[in-house]
């Protein structure tokens, strides 16, 4: 992808929260660009920074304890030193997001419509009327039956899979160039889920929108997007094609993320593993690489060498982060691919290599 | 803020200072409430509105049931009674509605007064007063629905008023138009003259007043008819309510377009009496001070009194004889059934200190019986000096006298070591508290236990200290107002046997003293000031001998006006300043 | 709705029945003063006090009495006569109801006026002076007691007894009718110490709830429209955090209409607090039970009234 193609770019982008207990850094060096009609995926735990780096690229974190350096280039104008004016011109118009859990995020005291027409009305010099009658317009656009009915209902008397549909239609409100979903689908039923990422995927092919796909899962970026960022502890670990991702991961906390994964057809068989431990704090994360603690394979270097992401030498559209060497991995891989736990693909893994020494 | 309707109770209530302790300001030897000071209200300015301000609302317009200061001070104004006191007399009775002084036949069972000519009722009666309308006042007050408190006490001696209930009554004659005779079945002539300067002598006109006299009860106080200078503003058919009376407002008393100047010594200079409620003291004293045109009827709070003392000494008045006040001690039950213990808390007691917390030398003298300034019989019952009992002497206390008195009492180390625990109530609200807790620590001093409690003033006499089987055993906070000069109206229902009842108890500390109640029956029917004087005189001596209550303030009770307002203040009615001679000037 | 709201109103007359028997009670058997004895006066001799105690019906049963008040209240809309003045109870209310209500909802404007733009402003620049400041005035506001409050109004600015002679004192009410002007000007010192209190507590809690609201992501939502910050925080922030106020306001001033008691003593102010106070200290018992039950009344009134404007704020309640 070249510069001249990715609509929103995001450069070595640092977020940092000034807290009572110290400085948390959530976003820490964090680079991406997403080109029309393509999706990013970035694929993280809770915790990740992914929401935050997504946030903070629509300009919704902003404030007095509040650090950030980098850049967000939307179509070529950075973000993060954009006025409030222009920002809030940008939000909703070209720029849009769509949120993870619908019922939190529309006004509950509010008609679902009047929140569309007012998205609609924010950007566009429109009377009352013609901003009701596009929001019906986008309710049938996002499919929702009955559009002229369910126009005039509150959030609270749809079905989630309607609020959701609802939400989008509210970020489509001006066909922005960019469109960033939080955890779409975390929030709805699992049938619901690949309607409304169907929905995803046909509007962005429709507007031939830019799309950032935000998630935990996945499964979920495994059918939309073309390129998939994994974050861990406000970095991204590795970043890949969806497809060479998917087919060959290089980080443990990817095989991990892979492992947990239930709809992957990957021969893990049934066994769905979580990864033990939990997420670093990020008002101090651990020294040398971030995962080391929770990392199956790790070495006593790995604590005190900051690993880069860095290209892989097969190809350079996947970059890694891990100071594994790159064969080991493709073992470790194999193993844990045919269904091993980790401490089968380390002891094998080592065997191996003992084998392959001899 | 305690409230009180009766003029009885109003005493216990009288806030009248604190411990800002003015005895200092009174150094200079000049005595704020010497008669010396008030003004006979010659020669006033004609014109003019004055406006009173209460905390209180009037209790009751009618003048067959009114009893309270404040009504007094207004009913004065409006109605004319036989007899009054002149504002700046306190002692002797003058004819008001009267021709001339009470004819009392030397058996003293019979007392005749002529009516003055052209005094006529206010609108809407319209018509001339003569002695039937007073004769109807009378017996009405015996009628349930009207319910006098004092006619039985008072016109209780008249033949058949002891089976009226507000028809005629037989005693009360009326052989012409402008002459009464009142047939007496005890030589009570004289004090029953005196007596008609209550309202209840005020005539009243029977063929308006009859049909709101059958109410239940009766509503002639909302249609109150006037006979005075003044009268309340009223609609075309009479009736007050609403229109000169807004309950809880105001009251506005106007001109009685039927009074004659020439029947009444009242000179009446002002046009209209704006009488305003509900303002707190506090406030209203500060307007009073410093506007123009209007008193305040409410004790002043201490604040005030001391600064209108040091800097508006004229706008300042100290009434004396505003009552008396006294701690009783329950002679019914132990320990106090015991004379040698009611003695030795007498004697022990710092009625120096009492007053002092109320604010010293100006709100009044420390009493020493029961009998106060400007009531007959004041000076023959011992004068300031009082009667001479060892245990009232020294007006600090004296402890050593004490202790002798307790062990007399059979308490050896001269402290009391009984089982009884000692109730003591006491009124609610500053300085009256205080005086309470003063006399709960000179019981501790004696050894005794107590149990203290304050309560506010609506329920301090119907739930506590007139209520004999409440068993309190001293109430600190009581008082009497005499009704009116004779000493029978000071002593006689709160010491006389005869006056111990089940509630509403007038003789608090249950004294039944047999000789005391003899010498009560006999000065009720002894003729003649002087002997009643003596008479009287004796009985005070007698009952502070017994020391069932321990008197210790003599009141002078402090009254505000704005410096324009020429007060002429009623000494024989807690000094409010009276509305027929006060003016503007 | 309809039926709901009947249902309310009727069990709204229950409770008012229920509320007049108590206060019935609470005066028989708490040691509360004898009418009659006030009436009488400590003069009056045992025979005196049963005619009085007659003449005001206080010589029948208890039961008999409640009845009596009952029925009259059912059958005639009567509330009986004051025992002191002699006037009904209904027309004391009446002559003071304006006051409390020009009072209250005066004393109401003016709190909502401050203590909104106050809270709101004091969320959104959370941590600033103005913050600080409002935090600060509110702990003071919320802690002055009203009495003294008022009398500090009055030594200060009332024109007849204050330093700074600014505006009508105590007593200087006047029936709206009347005079509006002096209506207006009586009625400002008033306004503003009934109004302080409330104007404090009012304004913490919406800050408080504005906070909370502004974290919301429905907040964040409209902002990602683009929405102006000012139609942030004052349509999608203030729509939500205003709700719970409103229900307060309903609340405080069902209340209040029960009688704002301090300001209208302090201010002398002809209302029902005023009316109920003295009815207290004089034991006038049917002109209590009639302040009671309109405060009563009013309380129920202003329950119902929430409920309802509650179910047109909130569209989630409707349903329930």
């Amino acid at each position: 992808m070249s510069d001249a193609e990715a609509v929103l770019r995001v450069e070595d982008l640092r977020v940092a929260f000034d807290t009572r207990d110290g400085l948390l850094q959530a976003v820490d060096g964090v680079s991406f660009a997403v080109a029309r009609g393509r999706t990013l995926g970035i694929v993280g735990e809770s915790g990740s920074g992914k929401t935050v780096a997504a946030t903070t690229a629509m300009g919704l974190v902003r404030g007095a304890r509040v650090r950030t350096s980098g850049r967000v280039l939307l179509d070529g104008e950075d973000l993060l030193g954009a006025s409030p004016e222009r920002l809030r011109a940008l939000r909703g118009a070209t720029i849009a997001m769509v949120f993870q859990d619908p019922l939190s995020a529309l006004h509950p005291l509010l008609r679902v419509g009047a929140q569309i027409e007012e998205a609609v009305r924010a950007h566009r010099d429109v009377g009352r009327a013609a901003a009701r009658a596009r929001t019906l317009e986008l309710l049938e656009h996002v499919a929702i039956p009955d559009a002229r009915r369910r126009r005039d209902a509150y959030p609270h008397e749809l079905s989630g899979g309607m609020r959701q549909r609802a939400m989008i239609a509210m970020a489509l409100a001006n066909e922005p160039r960019v469109l960033i979903a939080d955890e779409p689908t975390t929030a709805l039923d699992v049938t619901v889920q690949a309607q409304i990422l169907a929905l995803l995927r046909r509007l962005r092919d429709e507007l031939g929108m830019a799309m950032v796909l935000i998630t935990h899962d996945l499964g979920v970026v495994a059918e939309t997007a073309d390129e998939v960022a994994v974050m861990y502890a406000g970095r991204i670990v590795e970043q890949a094609p969806a497809a060479e991702l998917f087919a060959a991961p290089q980080h443990p906390y990817t095989w991990g993320l892979l492992r947990s994964t239930p709809r992957l057809e990957a021969a893990v068989g049934a066994d769905l593993v979580a990864i033990p431990g939990r997420p670093p704090s990020l008002l101090q994360p651990p020294s040398g690489c971030r995962f080391h603690p929770r990392c199956p394979y790790v070495r006593e270097r790995h604590r005190e060498v900051d690993p880069a992401l860095e290209p892989l030498a097969a190809g350079p559209d996947h970059r890694v982060a891990c100071l594994l060497p790159e064969a080991e991995r493709q073992a470790l891989w194999a193993r844990l691919a045919a269904g091993a736990t980790p401490e089968q693909a380390r002891a094998a893994a080592a065997g191996g290599s003992e084998e392959a020494a001899r | 803020m305690p409230h009180s309707l009766v003029r009885a109770i109003l005493l216990g209530v009288l806030s009248v200072t604190a411990a800002l302790v003015l005895a200092a300001c009174g150094s200079s030897g000049d005595d704020g409430g010497s008669a010396a000071t008030v003004d006979s209200g010659k020669d006033g300015r004609r014109g003019g509105t004055l406006t009173l301000l209460t905390s209180q609302d009037v209790a009751n317009l009618d003048p067959g049931i009114t009893y309270s200061s404040l009504d007094l001070n207004m009913l004065a104004a409006t109605q004319r009674t036989l007899y009054k006191y002149a504002p700046d007399d306190p002692s002797n009775i003058q004819p008001d509605l009267a021709a001339g002084p009470p004819q009392v036949s030397p058996d003293g069972r019979t007392l005749t007064v002529r009516i003055r000519r052209a005094v006529r009722f206010g609108p809407p009666v319209n018509r001339e007063v003569t002695a039937r309308d007073v004769k109807y006042a009378i017996e009405r007050g015996f009628n349930p629905n009207v319910a006098n408190p004092y006619a039985p006490q008072y016109y209780g001696t008249v033949v058949g008023a002891d089976r009226a209930s507000g028809g005629p009554i037989a005693g009360i004659e009326t052989p012409d138009d402008h002459t009464l005779v009142f047939r007496l079945t005890r030589p009570t002539a004289s004090l029953l003259a005196e007596a008609t300067i209550l309202p209840l002598s005020a005539p009243v006109p029977q063929e308006y007043a009859r049909p709101l006299d059958a109410r239940s009860p009766s509503d002639y106080g909302n249609h109150v008819v006037s006979s005075g200078p003044y009268m309340l503003e009223a609609d075309r058919d009479g009736r007050v309510l609403g229109t000169g009376y807004v309950p809880g407002r105001s009251l506005r008393l106007v001109r009685n377009p039927n009074w004659e100047a020439s029947t009444d010594e009242r000179p009446a200079y002002l046009d209209a009496i704006e009488w305003r409620i509900g303002g707190r003291p506090g406030v209203s004293g500060r307007q009073v001070l410093d506007g123009e045109g209007m008193i305040l009827g409410d004790t002043p709070p201490p604040a005030l009194v001391k600064r209108a003392y040091q800097d508006a000494r004229d706008q300042i008045v100290f009434s004396p004889g505003a009552g008396n006040r006294y701690v009783t001690l329950n002679t019914a039950i132990p320990p106090f059934d015991d004379e040698n213990v009611r003695k030795a808390v007498a004697a022990a007691l710092d009625r120096e200190q009492m007053r002092r917390i109320r604010g010293g030398e100006v709100v009044g003298d420390v009493a020493s019986h029961f009998l106060y300034p400007g009531v007959l019989g004041f000076e023959e019952a011992g004068g300031q000096e009082g009667t001479g009992v060892d245990f009232l002497a020294e007006p600090r206390g004296d402890m050593e006298l004490a202790r002798e008195y307790m062990r007399r009492a059979g308490y050896a180390d001269g402290r009391y070591d009984g089982d009884e625990t000692v109730q003591v109530v006491g009124l609610a609200g500053a300085p009256d508290d205080a005086n309470a807790q003063i006399v709960d620590q000179t019981l501790q001093e004696l050894g005794f236990d107590t149990n203290l409690r304050i309560v506010d003033a609506s329920v301090y006499y119907s739930r506590f200290c007139a209520l004999p089987r409440a068993r309190v055993h001293v109430c600190p906070n009581v008082g009497w107002i005499r009704d009116f000069a004779d000493p029978q109206t000071v002593l006689n229902l709160p010491f006389n046997g005869a006056y111990i009842f089940p509630e509403n108890s007038p003789n608090i500390s249950q004294l039944d003293d047999p000789a005391i109640n003899r010498a009560m029956a006999r000065g009720e029917l002894t003729v003649g000031t002087d002997e009643r004087a003596s008479a009287w005189a004796e009985i005070d001596r007698m009952v502070i001998a017994t020391a069932a209550a321990v008197p210790w303030l003599w009141d002078k009770q402090p009254n505000l006006s704005a410096e324009d307002v020429r007060c002429v203040p009623q000494l024989w009615n807690q000094g409010h300043c009276d509305f027929s001679y006060t003016s503007i000037e | 709705m309809a039926a709901y709201i009947l249902r309310r109103v009727l069990w709204g007359l229950v409770l008012l029945v229920l509320v007049s028997a108590l206060t019935f009670v609470v005066f028989y058997v708490l040691p509360s003063a004898d009418p009659a004895q006030l009436r009488a006066g400590r003069s009056a001799s045992p025979e005196t006090l049963a005619q009085i105690r007659e003449s005001l019906g206080l010589n029948e049963s208890l039961p008999s009495q409640f009845w009596t008040f009952l029925t009259s209240l059912m059958l005639h809309a009567d509330l009986g006569y004051s025992y002191f003045s002699g006037a009904s109870v209904g027309s004391l209310l009446i002559d003071r109801l304006p006051a409390t209500l020009a009072l209250t909802l005066g004393a109401l404007v003016l709190w909502l006026l401050v203590a909104v733009p106050v809270g709101v402003l004091a969320a959104v620049r959370r941590g600033t002076w103005v913050d600080k400041l409002t935090t600060g005035g509110a702990v003071l506001g919320i802690s002055m007691p009203v009495y003294w409050l008022g009398l500090v109004a009055l030594y200060l600015f009332s024109d007849d007894i204050g330093l700074i002679p600014l505006l009508p004192g105590a007593g200087a009410y006047v029936p709206l009718t009347e005079d509006p002007g002096a209506w207006f000007a009586a009625l400002v010192l008033p306004w503003l110490v009934l109004a302080s209190t409330f104007t404090a507590v009012y304004a913490r809690l919406l800050r408080g709830n504005m906070i909370e609201v502004l974290s919301e992501d429905y907040v964040r939502t409209a902002r990602a429209k683009g929405l102006s910050e000012r139609r942030v925080v004052l349509r999608h922030g203030l729509r939500a955090a205003a709700t719970p106020l409103v229900t307060l306001a309903g609340l405080d001033v069902g209340l209040l209409l029960g009688g704002a008691v301090l300001v209208e003593t302090v201010f002398n102010i002809p209302g029902i607090g005023s009316l109920s106070y003295d009815a207290i200290v004089n034991a006038d018992y049917p002109v209590i039970q009639g302040t009671v039950l309109l405060a009563a009344c009013f309380v129920i009134v202003a329950n119902i009234v929430v409920d309802i404007l509650y179910a047109y704020l909130d569209p989630r309640v409707r349903e329930a």
